[in-house]
């Protein structure tokens, strides 16, 4: 389904990202895992095509090389609304709900290119009935959220969307363990439900908990991979890339 | 038929302008400016509120574009002023001729097209930025009319003068009575502005200009076109501001390139933080208190007010001082009132509603609610959901 090849991003001159390839198969649940400035965050923004826009008309943007594939298609070069309207969706770092809206609005933003209002219905009840939180909290202003709520808030936006690869950047971060693993559980059940995920994380045990198949990203490159299995055979990437 | 369409009609105007005390306070103040022209013989204070409108119109716009959009602008005046001017030059009797209500929608289409080319360029900045490129563009083209070589059409200083009104004054009109007309054009136009900006801003549209401002990357990655939504706001407002200079040319008679004075670029950021940022309905209150204290107590009481009590005449240096006197209002605005007058008043009343009980609140609310207690006759409190 998705598949980047030597992908090379420099910020300004330094590097982020050198010569990543990695392959994300349909209906898959793959992880990537990776220590702070490893390039996590530089890979997700890359495929949803953020990249390019983080400083509109600034002299010094980001330069990528490289190709990404989605279903036989190169989308390096597109904008993001098109991956997105192609069904890539980026669940970004820090949730970033839209502040001075409500949890309903926010959702609704989430399905800003769908038009079938049926459909729309659906899904908005899939996922209250996946963070049921959210319906209680749905005329609340979404900045008035906690921390863990905005996280689902951000997860359920992007289900809004209709993924078909769904991409979660670090959806841990600043969470209390039991929220971590409630949020990792509905992720689980969300790839259950037929989306393919890219899991960007940095708490290692629960992504070896729950993807499929891990990368492990290290100073913009790639490490290694496999499964869990594979990769806990292995003494040295055990104790130097995931200190268990 | 007709009974029942009144009812209806009744009792949706109960439950939303009647039942919300920050509405009921808008209709009245609607009615009032409905009613005015009756209470006021004076040519002159008329004046003043036509002259309010206008401004409301293009502050309205303004307050659309930065408070609604995010994209600070302060050089506004540049819609005001080019769309003053393609009417001035279409309709004037040395060049084209043409009749006023076709003149003013050509001028605010082209205006929108202008505001598209300019707005290309300008969002390669962003804040602080943008306000500086943005200011700069009317100061440009003023230096342009003035430039000698393009006298002949523009007139450098003196402007394009002698334009059709836009109220014409008929044989049996009086002053009087045409200030009346215009007052009451200026009024329909402001309200069908402020209308359609209030629409827009509380649609789809509008959420997606929420979420821009709110967060340009996660707009992104909702599939939202940013530059798009930017550049429709960009045109929106600058469809409004040409608006306000059309009919400001036509009220005055004359357009000249004071319209793209930095004053007129200030004016609606005065108006807006007087009545609250990102409102729609701040500018609106704005406008008239600024013109208010400006042509009215500052212009005119004061003066007489110290003439007669003190024996002090103000020397005409006084006008001068004025804008000080604006600075320093504004100042102590934003640090005691930031939300402005209007948003302060309606966040007020807005409490006032969550706190009177349910029993309390408007006829038709009430009578559902009793309605209700009978039929279920259990007579359990109403539990507030939060």
């Amino acid at each position: 389904m998705l598949e980047i090849k030597d992908l090379t991003v420099h910020y300004d001159g330094a590097m982020a990202l050198n010569r990543v390839s990695l392959k994300v198969e349909e209906g898959e649940f793959v992880g990537v895992v990776g220590p702070n400035g490893s390039g996590k965050t530089t890979l997700l923004r890359a495929i949803s095509g953020v990249l390019m826009e983080i400083e509109p008309g600034k002299k010094e943007r980001p330069s990528l090389s490289g190709s990404i594939m989605f279903n036989g298609k190169g989308i390096d070069k597109s904008k993001a609304w098109n991956i997105t309207k192609m069904g890539v969706i980026h669940c970004p770092e820090r949730r970033r709900p839209f502040a001075e809206m409500t949890t309903l609005d926010n959702l609704r933003m989430g399905a800003y290119l769908r038009k079938n209002r049926s459909e729309i219905k659906k899904d908005l009840e899939w996922v209250y009935e996946l963070f049921p939180i959210l319906k209680e909290r749905a005329r609340q202003m979404s900045q008035t959220l906690s921390g863990g709520e905005q996280q689902m808030l951000a997860i359920g936006r992007a289900l809004m969307s209709k993924p078909k690869l769904l991409l979660i950047d670090e959806p841990s971060l600043g969470l209390a363990p039991l929220l971590k693993e409630a949020v990792l559980k509905v992720i689980k059940e969300i790839w259950r439900s037929g989306v393919t995920i890219l899991l960007v994380e940095q708490d290692v045990a629960i992504t070896l908990a729950s993807a499929q198949r891990i990368y492990i990203l290290a100073h913009g490159r790639i490490a290694t991979q496999g499964t869990k299995e594979e990769l806990m055979k292995s003494r040295d990437v055990r104790e130097i890339y995931l200190g268990l | 038929m007709v009974t029942t369409y009144i009812r209806r009609a009744y009792s949706s105007f109960v439950a939303h302008v009647f039942d919300i005390p920050a509405r009921l306070l808008a209709f009245l103040l609607f009615l009032t400016l409905l009613f005015i022209p009756f209470a006021i013989q004076n040519t002159y204070y008329l004046r003043i509120l036509i002259l309010a409108n206008v401004l409301a119109i293009f502050a309205v716009s303004w307050d659309f574009l930065v408070g609604r959009t995010g994209q600070i602008s302060l050089g506004h005046a540049i819609f005001f002023g080019i769309g003053g001017y393609i009417t001035a030059l279409l309709s004037s009797s040395k060049f084209f001729g043409l009749p006023i209500f076709l003149t003013i929608p050509i001028a605010i289409l082209a205006a929108c097209i202008i505001a598209l080319a300019l707005g290309i360029p300008s969002l390669r900045v962003k804040g602080p930025y943008l306000a500086l490129v943005t200011m700069s563009f009317p100061l440009i083209l003023a230096a342009l009319l003035k430039w000698y070589p393009l006298n002949h059409i523009f007139k450098g200083e003196f402007g394009i003068r002698g334009l059709p009104a836009l109220v014409p004054r008929l044989d049996w009109m009086t002053i009087g009575q045409q200030r009346v007309g215009e007052y009451y054009v200026t009024l329909i136009l402001l309200f069908a502005a402020s209308v359609i900006l209030y629409k827009i801003a509380n649609s789809k549209i509008g959420l997606v200009f929420v979420s821009i401002l709110d967060d340009e990357l996660a707009s992104k990655a909702c599939g939202i076109n940013v530059t798009k939504y930017k550049l429709m706001g960009f045109m929106i407002s600058g469809l409004f501001g040409a608006l306000a200079g059309c009919i400001q040319t036509h009220l005055l008679r004359f357009a000249n390139p004071p319209m793209f004075a930095l004053t007129l670029s200030f004016l609606p950021v005065i108006v807006t933080f007087l009545g609250g940022l990102g409102t729609i309905y701040g500018p609106i209150v704005g406008a008239y208190i600024y013109y208010i204290l400006d042509s009215y107590v500052l212009r005119d009481w004061l003066p007489r007010f110290l003439k007669e009590t003190v024996g002090v005449t103000l020397p005409p240096e006084f006008d001068f001082a004025k804008l000080l006197i604006f600075t320093l209002i504004v100042l102590i605005l934003v640090i005691k009132l930031p939300r402005g007058i209007a948003k302060f008043t309606t966040d007020k009343l807005g409490d006032l509603e969550e706190a009177r009980d349910l029993d309390e609140r408007g006829p038709r609310i009430w009578k559902t609610y009793k309605k209700k207690e009978k039929t279920t006759s259990t007579g359990s409190e109403p539990t507030a959901s939060s």
